[in-house]
């Protein structure tokens, strides 16, 4: 159990004592670094969008009210920042998606034993990949149960249920995508 | 269960954020409903698909720089703060400086002087207020004279309240209020003259003037006034007065009651 909740420690950051946004970082690194990487598929691409969340909440630490979650105003920011990424390396993606997925077989089969199950995981990477931005991006918020489904809603801009709906959506594509991969 | 609700619970089962009495709730309508538990299985192996994509570590560079940044963040806000802490030192470092310290010496040795040299004075000002009081004094005893010979009642009532404002009166002013008392023909200005002769009660000749203006009153309320005050101040001497004014034909009936009643209320 924390001894300071999140929304204590960026109250702290907030007024002025900076110190405590290395307690936040350290409890939300991998979180972080899971999101962008499940986004964009490159590790050395998702540190540094960990770097600019990071810096993006002090330099923006004034509009933290401490009202609504913690997670929820952080994942907010690193959405605002994966959203700037995309738009300066539209044309770049592409290539990056592909060195991306080799870079995640190597890692397969270092790790893996079972090969059918490489192969699975292997084609659901790709199946990602080829799931579009806002509902890859959807996905991986709902896999942070923390994060409430009214708070996603915040984040995309709809409602609790219209999150959840798109939320199953997303899910439904990328299994077809799946399927349609797996056929070939 | 409509299309939308389905979808809702199957990812709110998903993603662990059911509770106990909504997971049986919902695994219950799964067993009921073939065709929905059928669907539910695909997307199931589909998100622990999900859950079994690896994501590597970050590296300890990630670290690195992110507590590089930290420390040039912090240290660039103690600069700051210590930048508008310098910015008052300064103004007190200078302060301390040869010449403006001379300056303040100055202006302090000046100011002292200044205060001693008014303290000095300030006994002529008072002074000059006594001369001036006495001076203000005179001027309006002689506006008080002159407004009570004026034509006009509001003037001589100016004059009556003029005389109020008079802390010393002098005999002049007092015999020209009891003149007024006993000859002016306006009710309110005598009526006016008896309470501000009321102020200089101690002075046997307001006393003796106001005992004397008795039997020259012929106004009912004045009458009345009079004989109110003569019975508040006990005095004796306004008996033989009053017992004169009674035997007049015109009195008015209620005033001789009033006189009767005051009579014998003074003895």
């Amino acid at each position: 159990m924390h001894a300071l909740t999140d929304n204590a420690l960026m109250l702290k950051v907030k007024s002025g004592d900076l110190d405590k946004l290395g307690l936040l970082y350290e409890r939300h690194k991998k979180r972080l670094f899971g999101f962008f990487y499940n986004m964009n598929r490159s590790a050395s691409v998702s540190e540094d969008l960990v770097q600019n969340v990071f810096v993006r909440m002090l330099k923006y630490r004034h509009t933290f009210t401490g009202e609504g979650s913690f997670l929820a105003w952080m994942f907010r920011t690193a959405r605002n920042v994966n959203h700037d990424y995309y738009r300066k390396h539209k044309n770049e993606n592409n290539q990056s998606e592909l060195s991306s997925i080799e870079y995640k077989l190597e890692d397969s089969e270092n790790f893996n034993s079972d090969m059918d199950k490489d192969d699975d995981i292997a084609i659901l990477n790709r199946a990602m990949q080829k799931l579009p931005h806002e509902k890859r991006e959807i996905l991986m918020l709902s896999k942070y149960k923390e994060i409430k489904f009214s708070e996603i809603g915040e984040i995309l801009g709809c409602s609790e249920g219209a999150a959840k709906v798109k939320a199953h959506r997303a899910l439904k594509d990328l299994r077809e995508i799946y399927l349609q991969m797996e056929i070939r | 269960m409509e299309k939308e609700t389905f979808e809702s619970k199957v990812i709110d089962f998903l993603s662990d954020r059911m509770n106990e009495a909504e997971i049986k709730e919902f695994e219950k309508f799964l067993n009921d409903h073939s065709e929905y538990q059928v669907q539910f299985d695909a997307l199931s192996r589909t998100w622990r698909g999900v859950d079994g994509i690896e994501v590597p570590e970050p590296t300890e560079n990630m670290d690195v720089r992110f507590f590089e940044m930290l420390q040039s963040e912090i240290e660039k806000e103690k600069n700051a703060k210590d930048d508008s802490e310098s910015w008052f030192s300064k103004i007190l470092e200078g302060l301390w400086k040869p010449q403006v310290a001379y300056s303040i010496l100055l202006l302090t040795i000046g100011l002292t002087a200044g205060y001693l040299m008014n303290a000095d004075t300030s006994s002529v000002p008072m002074k000059t207020t006594i001369v001036g009081n006495s001076e203000t004094e005179e001027v309006r005893e002689q506006l008080v004279l002159t407004l009570l010979d004026q034509p006009s009642a509001n003037k001589r009532l100016q004059g009556i309240s003029e005389a109020n404002k008079i802390s010393k009166v002098d005999e002049t002013v007092i015999k020209a209020l009891l003149k007024t008392l006993n000859n002016d023909p306006n009710v309110n200005v005598r009526l006016a003259a008896i309470a501000s002769l009321t102020n200089y009660l101690d002075n046997p000749i307001v006393r003796e003037g106001l005992v004397q203006s008795i039997i020259k009153q012929d106004s009912p309320i004045v009458q009345v006034t009079l004989a109110n005050l003569m019975v508040a101040l006990q005095e004796k001497k306004s008996v033989e007065p009053f017992r004169t004014l009674m035997r007049t034909k015109e009195l008015n009936e209620s005033v001789k009651e009033k006189l009767e009643t005051s009579i014998k209320s003074i003895i």
